[in-house]
């Protein structure tokens, strides 16, 4: 009997102080659990969140484990919320395929406009994102 | 030369003409989050609404200033002002004169739905967009959604190839 255990490296990409407006990345193979924190406005997106979309397309197609995804972030504009989406289609294929998908969309109360951002994310994807207010 | 105005008139916040990059979006977002002085939900928007707008001349501008950077730097302006019932946000930039059109359709689309169609409209425009699109459209769309006032667009021509564009809307203070 062979015992086929996969593993995958994890995505880490740590907050740059100078450059506040990307997001620390914190993607973790063994637990499932990822999280975006901070701020999300670079110029070129696609070329920060290329890697992200592929390390997650991998671990879904490949590892078939629980996901989470845990979003901390306290701002993101709307060439980044393209890029979000993209993410959770992975996602969608992925929980249509069998698999255990969570999302956590970690919120501040003080902002108006997140509960509506959520909504259409969920529209546009079909799935349930759960609302966290930020401690 | 970075040169900025603070206090150009009495209800002037911020004043800014130059080229604008990802570095000094993010420096003058900074400022506007530590000391503009209002209700948190209100510098909330205004950090968002400016992000949108600024990147808009950084990306567009017709007119590009060279630095060591490959990308977005264009040259135009912003400001914000502090009047009696909301903060005015603007900035301008040289366009492009076929653009010009395309733009005042743009933004007469976003002032004519409600918010519903808006985000029905963002849904769509975001859905079609490929990775690599930055989103002007989708921007003006989500500064309908964050103020829900009206855009307030001005085109004058500048030459037989560009003109020049401002655009200014409102947060309200309450």
């Amino acid at each position: 009997m062979t015992l086929n255990i996969k593993r995958m490296k994890n995505l880490i990409i740590d907050a740059i102080p100078d450059s506040p407006y990307y997001p620390e990345v914190n993607f973790n193979s063994e637990t499932g659990v990822c999280e975006l924190v901070g701020e999300s406005y670079m110029e070129e997106a696609y070329k920060y969140y290329t890697p992200i979309l592929d390390w997650l397309k991998e671990y879904t197609l490949e590892m078939k484990k629980p996901i989470t995804l845990n979003l901390r972030l306290t701002y993101f504009n709307t060439n980044s919320s393209r890029l979000l989406l993209d993410m959770l289609d992975v996602l969608k294929k992925s929980q249509e395929a069998g698999n255990n998908v969570e999302i956590n969309w970690f919120y501040e109360e003080d902002d108006p406009d997140v509960k509506d951002e959520v909504e259409d994310f969920e529209i546009e994807t079909g799935l349930q994102i759960k609302m966290v207010p930020m401690e | 030369m970075i040169m900025f105005q603070i206090n150009q008139s009495e209800e002037n916040i911020i004043y800014y003409h130059g080229p604008i990059n990802i570095d000094l979006v993010s420096f003058a977002s900074n400022y506007i989050k530590k000391y503009i002085l209002a209700e948190a939900l209100f510098i909330g928007k205004i950090h968002k609404v400016f992000i949108e707008l600024t990147q808009n001349v950084s990306y567009y501008s017709a007119r590009q200033y060279n630095t060591s950077r490959s990308f977005g730097s264009g040259i135009g302006w912003f400001r914000i002002d502090d009047k009696k019932d909301h903060f005015a946000i603007s900035t301008g930039n040289t366009i492009l004169k076929e653009h010009g059109s395309v733009l005042e359709k743009n933004c007469m689309e976003i002032n004519s739905l409600d918010e519903e169609d808006l985000r029905e409209l963002k849904r769509i425009t975001r859905n079609q967009s490929g990775k690599r699109d930055i989103g002007a459209h989708i921007g003006l769309i989500q500064m309908g959604l964050i103020t829900g006032n009206l855009l307030s667009m001005n085109i004058e021509p500048q030459d037989e190839k560009y003109s020049s564009f401002s655009i200014t809307t409102k947060v309200n203070k309450c």
